[in-house]
């Protein structure tokens, strides 16, 4: 009796090790995959970056130490007027994106029929090649609508770009918005405008702030819509893309300038989602 | 106009002639569903009343009408302390609500909370601060001002949600399951201190649950709903030994229900004929028995005793014990009759399985009301 007990208990010790350890296996894997993954995309950021402080980057290899290159950046300042035009372009965007991600992520999780539907419409716009995008934009609009190419068309390409990014961090946010809170509001004699001002705007202000960040940086950083649509206004990217082409004696600034816009993108994208876990988590 | 100075008389006697609530014809459909056909309630000043059901009944839907959330299909009255309030937004009834699920506000602290239904009256943040914490000394969180709702344990999150509905002083309290969440030691705990509450701040409750426990130990009145309507109103007593219709005697536990025919009202007693069997009980339907009308006897099975005296106004029904269950309290023993297996919750050892046994009641516990309820 207490032989088949004593060997009953050491074969589920067995099992229950065995399970044990394809668990720690499947765990192991996933945090190679997930490292290797996010090596791939930060190795080249850190070897741009490594690169831009070297004495010569065209060289493809790292060495001779200086921050000449950033110095350069002061003296030849042709990148001044780009930058400032792209943060315009990224500051309307984003603007349009808090106010458009906000209408469309209260009233979404409120809706009872053709939910998915809709949504899988706002978000398709994600899977569709940017260069289609901008050719489209630039044939049809211009076309029919008789949109002249410039600032504004370039706003519209990267608005219908960063949308859908700016929706899903607004869904984020506003599918847990309990609307039982807004019952409670009016129930404890809140006006319409109260329960939005006071309740709604607090609880999905993160969602808010995660979409204007989300459009701002999208527009800081795109291209292949601008290329066809831009005419003759220069972003930022548009200038480092030019600039990359040209072969010309002025390429190793793009090292630093492209250094700085991604050191500025990954700082703002880890607050928006420090900002985003902080709401989620209270 | 005029009414809504005549309640704000500081006399008890003309305050006492507006009921809290006042409807009447209270319809209300859902597509194709009637959750609300035609229901009639008054609710006097400082009664603690519950709507009781179980879920479809319509209770849940009524509590929403009344404070504001549903728009009635149909309502010929529907007044809250005198103002007719049919085509009032929540925000301009003086009810407020104590939600199943507390809806507290998580982005406020536990003050801001209490303090929010003044603060959109606009009150000064001083005096705000001091009714706010008037307000959490009744419920016991005087300590609790400044905490954040995520650090409150479910029984506190429930006393918060009291307190932030009764700082406004509203005409009525309307209270949606509110220990729906709670476990069952502190569900008990608090449905004593918000009965002893109530009887302190002498306010209007109005409360929904299933819970027939909570009903009976909580209300001066309830009201059993079924399908959209109300099947019977009265006190807990009433409710529980007086069930007007075979859903109320269901409802309320007595799983004994025979049916038969009225017999001939005698003095107090009313006789059921159920297959050559005569049960005695008390009428507790509406109106006056009809001899030969439909009808049911309803008896709970602790009223329901073993061997009992052979005497004036007993029922005896002689049968054979069946199948026993030990229930801790009490163990509940069938007994197979002539009209059929009679359940019986006895204190003492269940009779062995086969034996020969007695049953019986006297007639002062057993119901006795109309196998079809006619509605109005």
């Amino acid at each position: 009796m207490s032989a088949a007990l004593a060997g009953s208990a050491d074969f589920t010790h067995k099992a229950a090790r065995r399970e044990a350890r394809i668990i720690s296996i499947a765990i192991w894997l996933t945090l190679i995959v997930g490292f290797g993954l996010t090596a791939l995309i930060y190795a080249p950021v850190t070897w741009l970056g490594i690169l831009s402080v070297s004495g010569d980057p065209l060289s493809g290899l790292p060495g001779s130490f200086t921050l000449h290159w950033y110095a350069s950046l002061l003296t030849d300042t042709r990148w001044l007027d780009p930058l400032i035009v792209s943060i315009e372009i990224a500051a309307t965007v984003s603007v349009l994106c808090m106010i458009s991600a906000t209408l469309v992520g209260r009233a979404l999780p409120r809706m009872k029929r053709g939910r998915g539907v809709i949504m899988t419409a706002f978000l398709l716009p994600l899977v569709v090649p940017g260069i289609v995008v901008g050719i489209d934009v630039f044939i049809y609009y211009r076309m029919f609508f008789g949109i002249k190419m410039g600032v504004w068309s370039i706003v519209l390409v990267h608005f219908v770009w960063a949308f859908p990014f700016a929706l899903i961090g607004m869904l984020v946010v506003s599918s847990r918005f309990d609307a039982r809170l807004l019952e409670a509001a009016a129930d404890l004699g809140a006006s319409p405008w109260r329960r939005f001002w006071d309740i709604e705007r607090p609880l999905l202000s993160s969602g808010v702030a995660t979409a204007g960040m989300f459009g701002f940086l999208l527009s800081l950083t795109e291209l292949p819509r601008s290329i066809f649509v831009a005419a003759r206004t220069q972003t930022l990217p548009l200038f480092t893309w030019a600039e990359t082409m040209s072969r010309g004696s002025h390429v190793s600034l793009i090292y630093c300038l492209n250094s700085l816009i991604a050191v500025v993108s990954v700082a703002l994208s880890v607050l928006s989602v420090w900002l985003l876990g902080r709401r989620l988590k209270s | 106009m005029s009414a809504v100075e005549l309640i704000d008389l500081p006399i008890p006697a003309a305050r006492r002639a507006v009921p809290a609530l006042d409807a009447v014809g209270i319809v209300h459909r859902y597509g194709g569903v009637t959750a609300l056909d035609h229901v009639a309630l008054t609710v006097d000043e400082g009664e603690f009343l519950t709507i009781l059901g179980p879920s479809g009944s319509g209770k849940t839907t009524l509590l929403r009408v009344i404070g504001g959330f549903e728009t009635p299909t149909e309502a010929e009255t529907l007044a809250i302390a005198g103002v007719d309030v049919r085509g009032l937004p929540p925000n301009h009834r003086e009810v407020a609500t104590v939600f199943q699920h507390y809806a507290l506000f998580p982005h406020m602290t536990v003050g801001q909370n209490v303090e929010y239904g003044l603060k959109v009256r606009g009150i000064m943040p001083a005096g705000r601060r001091k009714r706010a914490e008037e307000a959490l000394g009744l419920v016991r969180l005087s300590d609790k001002y400044g905490r954040r709702i995520d650090q409150l344990s479910g029984g506190e999150k429930q006393r918060v949600a009291f307190a932030r509905a009764l700082v406004t002083e509203p005409r009525i309290l309307l209270l949606d399951e509110p220990m729906g969440a709670l476990d069952e030691k502190l569900r008990r705990e608090m449905q004593v201190e918000v009965r002893a509450l109530q009887r302190e701040l002498k306010a209007t409750f109005i409360q929904v649950t299933h819970s027939q426990e909570e009903a009976l130990t909580m209300s001066d009145r309830v009201v059993v709903m079924n399908r959209g309507r109300i099947e019977q109103l009265g006190t807990p007593a009433d409710i529980f030994g007086r069930p007007a219709t075979r859903f109320v005697a269901a409802f309320m536990g007595m799983t004994n229900i025979i049916d038969g025919v009225a017999g001939i009202p005698g003095p107090g007693l009313v006789l059921l004929d159920a297959v050559g069997h005569t049960l005695h009980g008390v009428w507790s339907g509406n109106g006056q028995p009809v001899a030969g009308q439909p009808a049911f006897a309803a008896i709970h099975p602790h009223r329901v005793a073993l061997n009992p005296p052979r005497d004036v106004g007993w029922t005896c029904l002689d049968g054979i014990a069946r199948a026993s269950a030990y229930k801790g309290a009490y163990t509940e023993v069938t007994v197979e009759t002539g009209i059929g297996g009679v359940t019986a919750s006895i204190a003492g050892p269940a009779p062995a399985e086969g034996s020969p046994v007695t049953v019986g009641w006297h007639g002062s516990e057993c119901a006795i009301g109309p196998a079809e309820e006619a509605r109005a």
